[in-house]
């Protein structure tokens, strides 16, 4: 019975859903970059977008996406518990600040820039600073990962946790770094190099091709973890993330396996660290702080751990509650009512509360991977078996 | 047969995108304007924010809502998440974005944060209706409209256009301040130190450069004054280095956080009490009970950008302002940040009263805002230098004592 259903999960990973995600993101392309700004689109439309699902929302939360995909690898497919993601954003962050801008203002370093040539500091092209992020992020990774992996479960956390303090710290106080400015301190690293896109670059206004590369990072994330998981390395990680000792007995290489969850989602965190630097146009020490962390957990633990669309979406739902959905509701109902209720300083309750109910009636998420909540349905049926308070016919 | 469930998710979107649009349909006449505040509202600005969005809202209604032959309506932005509990880069420059989309929308009061501020002007200056207006009520960085960092503040105006205005002055300008007192007090020799960051730095510098026109002694070599190690446990040699130049005065350029107690505890032990040798710092060593709780602190004077609450002009539009603030809300504005707030309403107010009511246009017309004393609500004029700057630069002289931060003089810095 086991057998089907993870087969079925196994296998589940045809190239179906590209042609499906193409359509749904060239809709929202198409949207974006030329219905919402047409002249004749009626204003209440218009108004109702930028109240409701501002482009720029949705760009952020598909930075989001990419870092949850990221984070999913770790704590959902390889189950680590992960504390201190934050840090490779924050890496990957000032790898576009380092490379893509005017912080090195006494160098003069060109490579297929978009920028004028007499422009002081590095300006590198993004699409490589965005595999230079990727990589740097990897390596680190697997530095902070080789010493500490071989803790387990709560140990590990702490250790992550520890990280995650650390690497924004060094940012923080970076301005003095044994005698060198390497983060600009809290002033950070503002005015970031536009994409260029051949034909242009990319000014502050063209959500719709912002929109469209983030669509294509997010799509190599979706296409990474879902090949991934199907082949030995991700099945290894399964193993590892149901029973250890079991995995490793019958072969799996315990430390490789985990380190090489640990590269690719940092890589993840890479990618999206330097697509979020262009997206705001500069890089700040003050973001990384370890909320954020837990903020990227809840994500992928709200939308089901483990599942890449259940990810996706708990990325997405989570983001635009917390950057755009609560204050358009609450301008909606004060509009509506009359009445001025400060929505804002409810946000932190209504978290707390979304996530204690979904922890009480959908522990699984909202769209659980199909092995994880047949995991998670065994013991309640273990228990109530082992109770004698149900008799029910095994699974 | 499997769903796709991105697919799901998008149709669900697009159908609840529709719906709304049925809800919303209004009409506005190209008569009524909006402007805007841009605060955080969340974490620990929140009450500071509040108070300021409810400072605009009374000088609205003190105005009916009338700018010239416009009806101007209020709406504000967050520019904080719960997620990080302070201000929020990705939302500023949502917020950014969303000020450009509006097209109603004319003007921004805003922010708080420098951060977050350079990260709106530059998309608000590329506003291809624009550029479009910022005014702040509290961004003190001077990289945002004078040559400070690399790049500055060029980088922030693509376009050329100098957008951002501010109605409080700069930290440079305290130290200007406490060189002039430091004269008025009779000190002819000066030692500078800086907590080697760039808040302190700038400050000793501005300072450095101030008193040397002044006609004072800098003891100290460099261009800020001598930097303290903040890792130090004790300043022994420091000071008996100093002791040895007999200086009048020490001058503290930097904040508090960074071992200012131990500084402060060894000046007094080396250099001999507060009324001997002068002791002055900024506004980094203010509003700290630690600071003040130190006997050491005694008799140490203080800057402070700008004019505290209790030092605006009675008698005139300001106090009127704040009695009016007390009554309507039952209590009295958190700082005077808030009411800054509201002088930086006052001052888009009148630009667009003079204008045609487009975002270029009153851009333009922001360069002959000429606000009197008598009619702010902070009870100095409001007038702009070509940066963007306040013209009045006030600054507030405290001095140390009986463990509180007491008014001994404002100072306007030319």
């Amino acid at each position: 019975m086991a057998k089907t259903s993870v087969s079925n999960n196994v296998t589940r990973s045809n190239r179906k859903w590209i042609i499906g995600y193409s359509i749904a993101g060239l809709i929202l392309f198409i949207t974006y970059q030329f219905l919402i700004p047409w002249e004749g689109l009626p204003l209440g439309i218009y108004d109702a977008v930028y109240q409701w699902m501002p482009p720029s929302a949705i760009n952020e939360s598909l930075v989001y996406v990419i870092m949850a995909l990221g984070l999913n690898i770790v704590v959902g497919y390889a189950g680590l518990l992960d504390l201190g993601y934050v840090a490779f954003w924050a890496i990957g962050g000032y790898c576009a600040g380092w490379f893509m801008s005017e912080f090195f203002y006494f160098l003069n370093i060109h490579f297929l820039g978009s920028v004028p040539a007499e422009a002081p500091g590095i300006h590198i092209n993004f699409w490589m600073v965005l595999l230079i992020g990727g990589f740097v992020c990897a390596l680190f990774g697997i530095l902070i990962g080789a010493p500490t992996l071989r803790l387990k479960s709560d140990y590990l956390a702490l250790v992550t946790l520890g990280f995650g303090e650390i690497i924004p710290q060094v940012f923080f106080n970076g301005e003095n770094f044994f005698g060198f400015n390497i983060s600009n301190g809290t002033k950070g690293i503002v005015r970031v190099d536009p994409i260029p896109v051949g034909v242009k670059d990319l000014g502050p206004f063209d959500f719709g091709w912002k929109l469209l590369i983030f669509l294509l990072l997010t799509a190599v994330m979706v296409f990474i973890s879902l090949r991934l998981r199907r082949g030995r390395l991700g099945r290894a990680w399964l193993a590892i993330r149901e029973d250890e000792l079991a995995a490793s007995m019958m072969g799996v290489p315990l430390m490789r396996t985990k380190l090489a969850s640990y590269a690719v989602g940092a890589f993840a965190g890479g990618l999206g660290g330097v697509a979020f630097a262009t997206h705001v146009d500069g890089v700040y020490a003050e973001r990384f702080n370890f909320t954020i962390s837990i903020f990227l957990l809840a994500m992928v633990v709200l939308g089901g751990m483990g599942n890449v669309w259940g990810v996706i979406l708990g990325a997405f739902i989570l983001s635009w509650v917390n950057g755009n959905g609560l204050t358009a509701f609450g301008q909606f109902y004060n509009d509506r009512f009359g009445t001025e209720v400060d929505f804002a300083s409810f946000t932190f309750l209504l978290f707390g509360l979304v996530l204690i109910l979904m922890m009480l009636f959908k522990r699984e998420g909202l769209l659980p991977e199909s092995r994880l909540k047949l995991m998670l349905h065994e013991d309640e049926l273990d228990d109530e078996d082992a109770s004698g308070s149900k008799k029910k016919v095994g699974k | 047969m499997k769903k796709n469930p991105a697919k799901v998710a998008i149709v669900a979107l697009a159908a609840a995108a529709v719906s709304l649009t049925l809800v919303s349909s209004s009409s506005s006449a190209a008569t009524t304007l909006y402007i805007s505040s841009d605060l955080p509202k969340q974490g620990g600005s929140a009450d500071q924010s509040a108070s300021t969005n409810k400072a605009i809202r009374l000088l609205l209604k003190q105005m009916n809502n009338k700018a010239g032959k416009f009806t101007i309506k209020f709406r504000e932005y967050d520019n904080s998440t719960a997620a990080k509990g302070s201000w929020d880069d990705a939302q500023c420059a949502k917020n950014a974005q969303a000020h450009v989309a509006a097209r109603d929308e004319v003007a921004v009061m805003g922010t708080y944060n420098s951060g977050c501020a350079k990260i709106i002007v530059p998309i608000l200056n590329q506003d291809p209706k624009g550029p479009m207006v910022m005014v702040s009520n509290a961004n003190t960085n001077p990289g945002l409209t004078k040559t400070w960092g690399p790049g500055e503040p060029e980088k922030y105006y693509p376009t050329g256009k100098r957008n951002y205005f501010r109605v409080v002055t700069t930290d440079d300008n305290q130290g200007a301040a406490a060189a002039e007192y430091a004269k008025s007090l009779g000190v002819k020799k000066v030692y500078v130190l800086n907590d080697r960051q760039t808040y302190g730095q700038g400050v000793a510098q501005a300072f450095t450069t101030s008193a040397k026109k002044l006609g004072l002694t800098v003891l100290s070599d460099g261009v800020a004054g001598e930097g303290w190690d903040d890792k130090a446990s004790n300043y022994e040699a420091l000071f008996t280095k100093i002791k040895a130049l007999t200086p009048d005065m020490v001058y503290v350029g930097g904040i508090f956080d960074l071992n200012g107690g131990q500084l402060v505890k060894d000046k007094v032990k080396y250099l001999g009490s507060n009324t001997a040798v002068k002791f002055m710092m900024p506004d980094g060593f203010t509003g700290y009970p630690d600071f003040l709780a130190l006997p050491e602190a005694a008799g140490a004077y203080l800057s402070f950008t700008g004019l505290s609450i209790d030092q605006f002009p009675k008698g005139g539009v300001a106090e009127q302002f704040q009695d009016e603030y007390l009554l309507t809300y039952g209590e009295a504005p958190t700082s005077s940040f808030s009411v800054y707030g509201a002088a930086a309403a006052q001052v888009i107010l009148d630009a667009i009263s003079r204008s045609n009511g487009t975002r270029k246009d009153i851009f333009a017309k922001m360069a002959t805002v000429n606000i009197p004393a008598s009619k702010s609500v902070v009870g100095t004029a409001l007038k702009f230098d070509k940066n963007g700057d306040i013209m009045s630069r006030d600054i507030t002289i405290l001095i140390v004592k009986d463990k509180t931060e007491t008014f001994v003089k404002k100072i306007t810095v030319k």
